[in-house]
């Protein structure tokens, strides 16, 4: 095939051949080493006539990448360059499409200014949800030319505001980069995000205010009418409008200066800046309130004759309903070369609100999370806070919030948080041990833990299969440190025994840790949908595995703390008996439990669905489920986690399952049982109450479900089951129908 | 051109389909019409050809009464020390949907590639292309990741893949039943105290 398109001429061959033809084409651009510039014009002439339908010239490096990359010349899907309405700003400018003032009459500019800020807060909102910043906010001509707008005191503030804004949303998503999948959002190559002054842009915000809101108190007061109050002069020229157009200015105003606020606090070290922060969202909040409310006026005046249409409401970028001037998002796409631009909605202003009122919610959450040094504690708060589905730029604040320098929160060295959570005692922490090499890769692959799980979910879950062979890796490292610690230092006995106690416990944490991360990549898959219901069964066997290995290694771990604190209180002699005593197994360690109970259950209930009603099986005509199961736990299954897991396993554990069995030992009874004991454990913890409601209905159902089946399933054939997940987010519910 | 461009459905009898490897210059503007119309993402001519010319053998079209209505269009080679299948194209025009045309085309494609030696095959899919995914389900495909807003139009992707039985797999091996991880924590914890 490949003689087919390679019709053996190169242009880099032909060069060479004929060196001395040479018109110098482009003198500025040296030709490099070995070559020089040939005019190829005639050459290619003659190779056109020799080329068949079809053949094309290539180099070797012609790939499907390289296929991909070429554009059709003025196919306006993959031609970015293409002029669409002006070949530049400048052509823009002339033609009036940026006019400064936006009016000579003083309202319509008012007016016009206010339609501008609420299309920019459209597309600030539609750059935050993945698209390019160019073909967004700096579709704003004026934002183009940045040094235009000086003599229009309001329109320059503004875009000072929305410059060093970007600046500063753009820093932090870019100091907390995980990954290249988002990066679209930091590209800014050839806009003017940067101009001198702008660091004064809130004291410049702060007199255009001070301005405004004088003119608003002018008005209001009784005596405006008379004008008597000469050395204010209104905001625009028709009185009665004064109030509406001063308050709608004012509070867009002060939104920007808050929000910039907010992120300017945000980025204090070791959290410093949280509380005030949390001030600067609440006034956010009230501003964006009160800018929802100046709708009803902007669309009043819009339609008192302005401008006589309008699109839809539903459909538009500003309050008023009015087309912004100044805008033009073609002029950019050129940018995005040589990947044809992305096709751009702007989000509606409606949304767009929306959008800033759910990014402050999520911030001001951020903001909320105790700066305690706990890792489990951190772990989890992420966990939680991703449920929420934050978007990019709140994810990226509380990466930046939880590791900074390479430490909790910018102040405790990770080393120290291992070892509180790995219940080490106090000790330890001045020990050499820490600057063991293991030891400070172990460090290092905390810190990328916590990273990954601020980013979103689908990079995330790859990130952490491939990080698990890393934890697995480093455990084995470690217990080879350890024996030769052993080995080595037999001389100390005191010291010896500690450091044995040490690797013991930051052993077992790691497992743990180990496993709680293969627990949450199979849990992501069905956030993700990943999982076909013919894959359930498999799936949720894994998940009985891992969270088995999981309840062992955090209920040593809990043993281990508790003996640690009561040495701690008590002497010595007291602590065997109580330990020996010990019979509360810990609510956590139970909850864990539950959800074995609950991943048991289904495993057993699907694959006895499989066995005697024969539905859910991964037939295909190419593979076999073992295909399947080797795809999907492919990285635990090459990180031997758990040990001694195969396809195999799986299929024994499965073959024989019947319903009549199955319904002796009820596994959804025992989780609804124990998830009902264990309410009174968490009664401070609402995410652990909601979580054993959902288990509990979950169990529920499905035991009812199970009952269903196995007295009536061989009986009618007629019996549907599927399976939704209404009451638990990776917990699927069996629901059965009449078909 | 009228009797073939409005079958209700019922009218195509699936045996007046018929299937045809890429047989040549003739048959590629076929296929971009096709792909042009009903794929989101846009192509060029380069693409087109990067894919017939090299892997024609793994180029399928359907005809219906000499009407081109449906094609597959696909490559292979080493990816990561793998030897894969990649399915680039596939569609169906409309009034011939649901007969296991695509079907029928894909699966002509992945048995020469199972045939010439890949390991397995893959492709990706809108996550909101529920008819594709269902169809490539049923062929054996999982999802294997997500892709975050893969495509122009910012909509989330599915890799798929379907692996090929290996022949060096062990066969089946015994594991009895006592020796599967069927404990709950409670009785590792108790087997735990037993310990030393
Ligand atoms: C995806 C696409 C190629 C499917 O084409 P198709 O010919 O309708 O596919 P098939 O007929 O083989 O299978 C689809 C359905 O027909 C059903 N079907 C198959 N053979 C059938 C038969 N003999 N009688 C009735 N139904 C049949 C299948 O069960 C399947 O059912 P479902 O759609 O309810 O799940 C087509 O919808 C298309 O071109 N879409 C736009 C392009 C696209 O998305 N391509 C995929 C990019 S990855």
């Amino acid at each position: 095939m490949e003689e087919n398109i390679n019709n053996g001429v190169e242009e880099q061959e032909s060069a060479n051949h004929e060196p001395t033809s040479v018109p110098v084409l482009n003198p500025s651009i040296p030709s490099g080493e070995q070559t020089v510039w040939a005019d190829v014009a005639s050459l290619l002439d003659s190779a056109c006539n020799d080329l068949q339908d079809g053949e094309l010239i290539h180099g070797d490096n012609f790939n499907l990448f390289a296929a991909m990359s070429a554009l059709e010349i003025m196919d306006p899907k993959m031609d970015s360059g293409i002029v669409c309405r002006y070949y530049s700003v400048d052509e823009a400018i002339e033609d009036g499409a940026a006019p400064i003032p936006l009016s000579l009459n003083k309202t319509v500019d008012v007016h016009c200014m206010i339609d501008v800020m609420d299309h920019m807060l459209s597309c600030e909102a539609t750059w935050h949800k993945g698209h390019s910043l160019a073909q967004t906010i700096f579709s704003c001509i004026y934002l183009l030319r940045p040094d235009r707008t000086s003599s229009h005191a309001l329109l320059h503030s503004y875009c000072t505001v929305i410059r060093s804004t970007c600046n500063a949303v753009i820093s932090a998503v870019s100091d907390s980069r995980t990954h290249e999948e988002e990066d679209l959002f930091t590209i800014t190559s050839g806009l003017p995000l940067k101009r001198d002054g702008d660091e004064k842009c809130l004291s410049m915000l702060n007199v255009i205010e001070e301005t405004i809101s004088r003119q608003l108190h002018a008005c209001k007061s009784p005596s405006h009418k008379k004008r008597s109050i000469e050395d204010i002069e209104p905001l625009q020229t028709n009185l009665d409008l004064e109030e509406g157009y001063c308050k709608a200015v004012l509070c867009r105003l002060r939104f920007r200066k808050h929000f910039y606020h907010v992120l300017v606090c945000l980025r204090r070290p070791q959290g410093r800046g949280l509380e005030l922060a949390r001030k600067h969202i609440a006034s956010c909040l009230v501003e964006l309130d009160s800018i929802l409310k100046t709708e009803e006026f902007l669309r009043a005046n819009n339609r008192n004759g302005m401008w006589e249409d309008g699109m839809e409401s539903e459909d538009s970028t500003t309050a008023s309903g009015c087309q912004p001037i100044g805008f033009d998002s073609t002029l950019n796409s050129r940018l995005s070369a040589p990947t044809p631009p992305r096709a751009i909605k702007v989000f509606c202003w409606k949304k767009a609100v929306e959008y800033f009122q759910k990014l402050l919610h999520d911030l001001d959450i951020v903001c909320s999370h105790p700066i305690d040094p706990l890792h489990e504690g951190a772990l989890r708060f992420v966990v939680e806070f991703q449920k929420l589905q934050p978007d990019l730029v709140a994810r990226s604040h509380l990466q930046l919030l939880l590791v900074q320098d390479g430490k909790l929160f910018g102040r405790d060295p990770i080393f120290t948080m291992i070892c509180k959570a790995a219940a080490v005692p106090e000790l330890a922490k001045n020990l050499d041990i820490q600057k063991n090499e293991s030891f400070v890769h172990l460090c290092q692959l905390a810190i990328t833990l916590l990273k990954i799980l601020c980013t979103n979910a689908a990079w995330q879950r790859r990130q952490l299969g491939k990080v698990l062979q890393d934890w697995r890796i480093i455990h084995m490292q470690l217990e080879i440190a350890l024996r030769k610690e052993f080995e080595e230092s037999s001389s100390t006995s005191l010291d010896e025994n500690l450091c044995m106690k040490i690797y013991k416990n930051i052993l077992n944490w790691v497992e743990e840790q180990t496993y709680w991360i293969a627990f949450r990549f199979l849990i992501l898959g069905f956030e993700l949908e990943l999982y076909a219901p013919s894959e359930y069964c498999m799936v949720y066997w894994y998940i009985y595995v891992i969270l088995i290995k999981l309840g062992e290694k955090m209920h040593l771990r809990m043993i281990t703390n508790s003996e640690t604190a009561k040495r701690k209180g008590k002497k010595k002699r007291e602590s065997m008996k109580d330990v020996a005593r010990e019979p509360a197994i810990p609510p956590a360690v139970l909850l864990l439990q539950c959800q074995i109970y609950l991943a048991e259950g289904l495993t057993l209930m699907i694959s006895a669905l499989r066995n005697e009603h024969g539905v859910f099986q991964c037939r295909g005509p190419f593979n076999s489920e073992q295909e399947r199961f080797i795809q999907h736990f492919e990285l635990l299954q090459k990180a031997c986690i758990p040990d001694h897991v195969s396809y195999y396993t799986f299929r024994d554990y499965t073959a024989h399952s019947q319903f009549d069995t199955l319904i002796m030992c009820n596994y959804f009874k025992e989780a609804q049982r124990i998830a009902k004991e264990l309410r009174g454990s968490f009664v401070n913890d609402k995410n652990k109450l909601t979580e054993l409601r959902h288990i509990e209905q979950v169990a529920e159902h499905n035991g009812i479900a199970l009952n269903l089946v196995s007295r009536l399933g061989s009986l009618d054939p007629s019996l549907k089951v599927s399976f939704e997940f209404n009451h638990h987010p990776h917990f699927a519910t069996a629901v059965v129908k009449r078909s | 051109m009228e009797e073939t461009t409005t079958p209700d459905g019922s009218i195509v009898d699936e045996s007046e389909i018929e299937y045809v490897s890429y047989a040549g210059e003739h048959h590629l503007p076929l296929i971009m019409r096709l792909v042009d119309e009903e794929l989101s993402e846009p192509y060029s001519i380069f693409t087109y050809r990067y894919f017939v010319y090299l892997w024609p053998n793994l180029s399928f079209l359907a005809f219906h009464k000499g009407k081109c209505i449906g094609t597959v269009v696909s490559k292979m080679g080493e990816h990561r020390n793998t030897f894969r299948g990649y399915i680039a194209m596939l569609v169906v025009l409309k009034p011939y949907r649901h007969k296991g045309i695509a079907t029928e085309l894909v699966t002509r494609s992945i048995k020469v590639m199972m045939e010439s030696g890949c390991e397995e095959v893959t492709l990706e899919a809108e996550v909101t292309n529920k008819g594709a995914l269902a169809l490539y389900g049923r062929l054996g495909f999982i999802r294997a990741k997500r892709l975050f807003r893969y495509y122009l139009n910012g909509v989330d992707a599915f890799r798929l893949k379907l692996l090929f039985p290996h022949p060096e797999l062990p066969p089946s091996h015994p594991y009895s039943h006592s020796n599967t991880v069927m404990s709950s924590v409670l009785e590792s914890y108790e087997a735990h105290e037993l310990g030393p």
